[in-house]
């Protein structure tokens, strides 16, 4: 029995499993503890990484599906089909996970469907989660025929194709909208979101890096689908795709450049500043050097140099959207975020179901076109894929190429990552505040209690060299002593002080006095309509509420005279 | 219609903490002490900053972003008494009001199962029978008064031109954001006490409302657009199967086509014609 277990649970199974696994082991401990419990989420911080990376960049590497879509069935690129259905598979699984994640992240998801019946069209959310639920469904339809055909569903199918340009069209619109919806999020956040990416183009350069991650992203597939299935590559198609890729990407980087200058800002990028280190890992890296590598026939043609320039693209697009959704928001923040552990398990997990259910699909239904199969091999090898089986042209220059990637990544993460926690926000309300004040001398009164109840002066005796006004209620600035007229038959003059009253042990706190029913201050005159004398705190009015004999020593004990009306 | 407004007055106000008291009993807030900045549990609080003492609580933004970005509208700003309220049963929970806000004021329930955005809603339902909100009833000084913006804005004016030597010359809340129902005048200038000035002075809505307001026409030109593409470019098809003797004007068209973005795909159809042809 055991032996047979082992001999299906190949090192790939063994990862999906752990991946479910923990999956589930982290929607108990969310569901049970609340986001608190599994992220590093924050008053300061409260998107993180299932925002930045599962939303943002599930959704903006899935682009490929409603590219290849159009290019094939509404700009009859009929060469494309090869990759379309796959591409589609890949979209479709994308978004599903994508709900996925936001399951997770939204603190009460069995109110996901809210914005169906509860409409605010003046929210860019409410435009995501409409694009969400539409193109989910349009991106089931597309893949269904696929599903119809292994099932021998002729009516179904029929349908479906009958209306399959007008489902792309759709796919079309509702991913223009989802793309660049989730771009116009930011475009809320002027101040918040560092000046190298706030810009009111935001949408438009999501959507422009999104058909270009969704490009790139395809590429990388038919190299992995190449891999674990012996899917064939069709090198004249990847290399059309190529072309498009610098295309877009020359696109973007001239209008990011303009843009910048335009709400000048541009000069940040050449401050040394955490900011502007990723920024050029994010230009550098993830669109100058891929323009330059696609751009060169031979690298577009070669196998490796392919999968690299596409690997740097998916990496700058990634690079990109965090920059966007986590690290550009940090400055403003004004506290660190790094995710939890449970909250990079989650968006990992999700990966690696993404993967194994595209395996599973490729088994078991008409992904690929036929023939194309002949030499797969099954999908438990997909734990193959690693970097030394790349077959290349040139060692040396691919050699370099990883080199030159894993030196930018360092670049990256070493250099960016940490000082950015060394920086202090120069824009938060901590820079310009006072520090904060001395700690209080007086201890507090326990959590609960009615501060009535712990009011009182201690002992009015010479107080000895008491510290500083200032220090002494936890940097309040009190008033002088105050000095009470004699009534007659007083013993001696009566002093009010609140700095022996803020001293005491036990001290009250100032709406224990001064309140709508207490002294105010903006009408003193309790002396003059006759409040505070000897009968009135006698009755537990003024001072008579808490130096009632109990609390601490009463108006009206013989002993304690002295206490406030010390003899001449 | 009234729009209700609180007027706080820096250099009135002693920190005595009597508005964050009245606040959390009015509300039924678990107390603290010595809060430090504002929580899913405080609402509002003074903050000590140098020898001022700054009150803070939700702006009530005459257009909040808030509002703006909550996908269900469960923030919302009431139309008869100007409150921004929250209501908890619409709430899905993405945070994103959180995020929108410009002066970071709301909070979260970040270890309930079911949490809740928590924010000052201005006592709105004490705004609806007729009294006054419980922090600015509880002030023994008048530092934070309560009462009709368009008043408010006229006696914060008074103030400072009466004693100009006292005031810095400037109402926030007046202009920020595209106005606030929470203004403040004071003796130190704003940007000393933790006071967010680089605040724009147009409402944030805007901001998105520009893109949004876009959209039918952009997507409407697109799917015209689009649904034409297809149309031309079929029909091409159409004609160059017609040319073609091998009848498979894919196969011979695919060998020689580029692939092109969709804006340069009509000339290149003609190339490609000339391939065939």
């Amino acid at each position: 029995m055991l032996a047979k277990l082992l001999k299906v649970m190949t090192w790939w199974r063994l990862v999906v499993l752990a991946s479910g696994g923990l999956l589930l082991a982290a929607a108990w401990l969310r569901f049970t503890g609340g986001l608190g419990a599994v992220t590093n989420l924050n008053d300061r911080v409260p998107w993180g990484l299932w925002i930045g990376f599962d939303v943002l960049v599930g959704v903006g590497l899935a682009a490929g599906g409603f590219c290849i879509a159009a290019a094939v069935h509404l700009f009859h690129m009929e060469r494309y089909e090869h990759v379309a259905k796959p591409a589609v598979l890949t979209a479709f699984l994308g978004y599903l996970l994508v709900c996925v994640g936001l399951l997770f992240d939204l603190g009460l998801p069995w109110n996901i469907w809210h914005p169906i019946i509860m409409w605010n069209p003046h929210s860019v959310m409410f435009e995501v989660g409409w694009c969400v639920i539409c193109y989910t469904t349009v991106l089931g339809l597309e893949f269904s025929p696929i599903v119809f055909e292994r099932f021998g569903w002729t009516l179904p199918l029929k349908i479906v194709r009958a209306g399959y340009t007008g489902l792309v069209v759709l796919g079309v619109l509702f991913s223009m909208m989802h793309q660049s919806s989730l771009g116009t999020l930011f475009v809320i956040v002027p101040d918040k979101l560092y000046g190298l990416w706030y810009t009111p183009w935001l949408p438009v350069f999501f959507f422009l890096t999104a058909v270009a991650g969704g490009l790139a992203m395809t590429i990388l597939e038919s190299n992995l689908s190449f891999r674990a299935f012996g899917h064939k590559l069709d090198d004249d198609l990847l290399d059309g795709m190529g072309r498009v890729i610098v295309v877009v990407l020359a696109v973007f980087f001239v209008w990011k450049v303009e843009d910048l200058a335009n709400q000048g800002t541009l000069a940040l990028v050449f401050e040394r500043t955490p900011e502007s280190v990723l920024f050029w890992g994010e230009m550098g890296l993830g669109v100058l050097l891929p323009m330059a590598l696609f751009g060169s026939e031979k690298i577009r043609r070669d196998r490796s140099g392919r999968f690299f320039a596409a690997l740097l693209v998916v990496i700058g697009f990634v690079v990109g959207r965090l920059n966007v959704a986590i690290t550009g928001m940090q400055r403003a923040s004004g506290v660190d975020y790094f995710p939890a552990f449970w909250e990079i398990a989650i968006s990992v997990s999700l990966c690696v179901l993404g993967f194994a259910a595209f395996g599973f699909a490729v088994k078991n239904l008409d992904v690929f076109p036929k023939g194309e199969l002949a030499h797969a091999r099954p999908p438990a090898e997909i734990s193959a894929w690693s970097l030394r089986a790349l077959p290349t042209t040139s060692p040396w220059g691919i050699a370099s190429l990883w080199a030159l990637l894993a030196a930018g990544v360092w670049l990256v993460l070493g250099t960016g990552a940490p000082s950015a926690t060394a920086q202090p926000p120069a824009t938060t309300p901590a820079a310009v505040a006072a520090p904060a004040p001395a700690p209080v001398p007086v201890a507090a009164p326990p959590a609960g209690a009615p501060a009535a109840a712990t009011s009182g002066a201690a002992t009015p005796a010479p107080v000895p060299a008491l510290p500083t006004q200032q220090a002494l209620a936890g940097g309040k600035k009190l008033p002088a002593d105050y000095i009470f007229p004699m009534a007659a038959g007083s013993p001696g003059p009566c002093t009010f002080s609140h700095a022996r009253h803020m001293a005491a042990k036990d001290a009250p706190k100032c709406p224990t006095c001064h309140g709508k029913d207490g002294f105010r201050t903006d009408r003193p005159g309790a002396l003059k309509e006759g409040l505070l004398n000897m009968e009135t705190m006698g009755e537990g009015k003024t001072c008579g509420a808490c130096h009632d004999g109990k609390r601490v020593f009463g108006v009206e004990d013989d002993a304690t005279c002295e206490k406030c009306h010390p003899a001449r | 219609m009234m729009k209700a407004a609180i007027l706080t007055d820096i250099s009135k106000c002693i920190g005595c903490g009597a508005c964050a008291e009245a606040c959390k009993t009015h509300n039924g807030l678990p107390p603290e002490d010595e809060p430090r900045a504002l929580s899913e549990t405080t609402w509002t609080f003074v903050k000590r900053v140098g020898d001022s003492n700054v009150r803070q609580q939700c702006m009530h933004c005459l257009e909040p972003s808030c509002a703006s970005v909550c996908p269900v509208g469960a923030l919302a700003k009431d139309a008869e008494t100007g409150a921004v309220t929250y209501d908890e049963s619409k709430c899905m929970g993405c945070r994103y009001c959180m995020v929108g806000c410009p002066f970071d004021v709301p909070r979260y329930e970040w270890t309930s199962n079911t949490p809740r955005v928590r924010k000052c809603i201005l006592c709105h339902e004490r705004l609806q029978a007729g009294a006054e909100p419980a922090c600015t009833a509880a002030c023994p000084t008048g530092a934070t008064i309560f009462g009709d913006r368009d008043a408010l804005l006229r006696e914060a004016s008074r103030r400072i031109a009466a004693e100009p030597e006292t005031y810095v010359p400037h109402i926030y809340g007046q202009a920020e954001a595209g106005g606030t129902g929470v203004l403040y005048v004071s003796n130190v200038p704003f940007e000393r006490l933790g006071f967010k000035v680089a605040i724009r002075n147009d409402p944030y809505p805007k901001l998105t409302w520009n893109v949004l307001s876009k959209l039918p026409n952009v997507v409407s030109v697109a799917g015209v657009g689009l649904v034409g593409l297809w149309w031309i470019i079929r029909r091409r098809d159409a004609l160059m199967t017609g040319r073609d003797p091998g009848g498979k004007p894919d196969a011979a068209r695919v060998a020689h086509d580029e692939p092109r973005t969709p804006e340069t795909r009509r000339d290149g159809g003609e190339q490609g014609g000339d391939h065939v042809g």
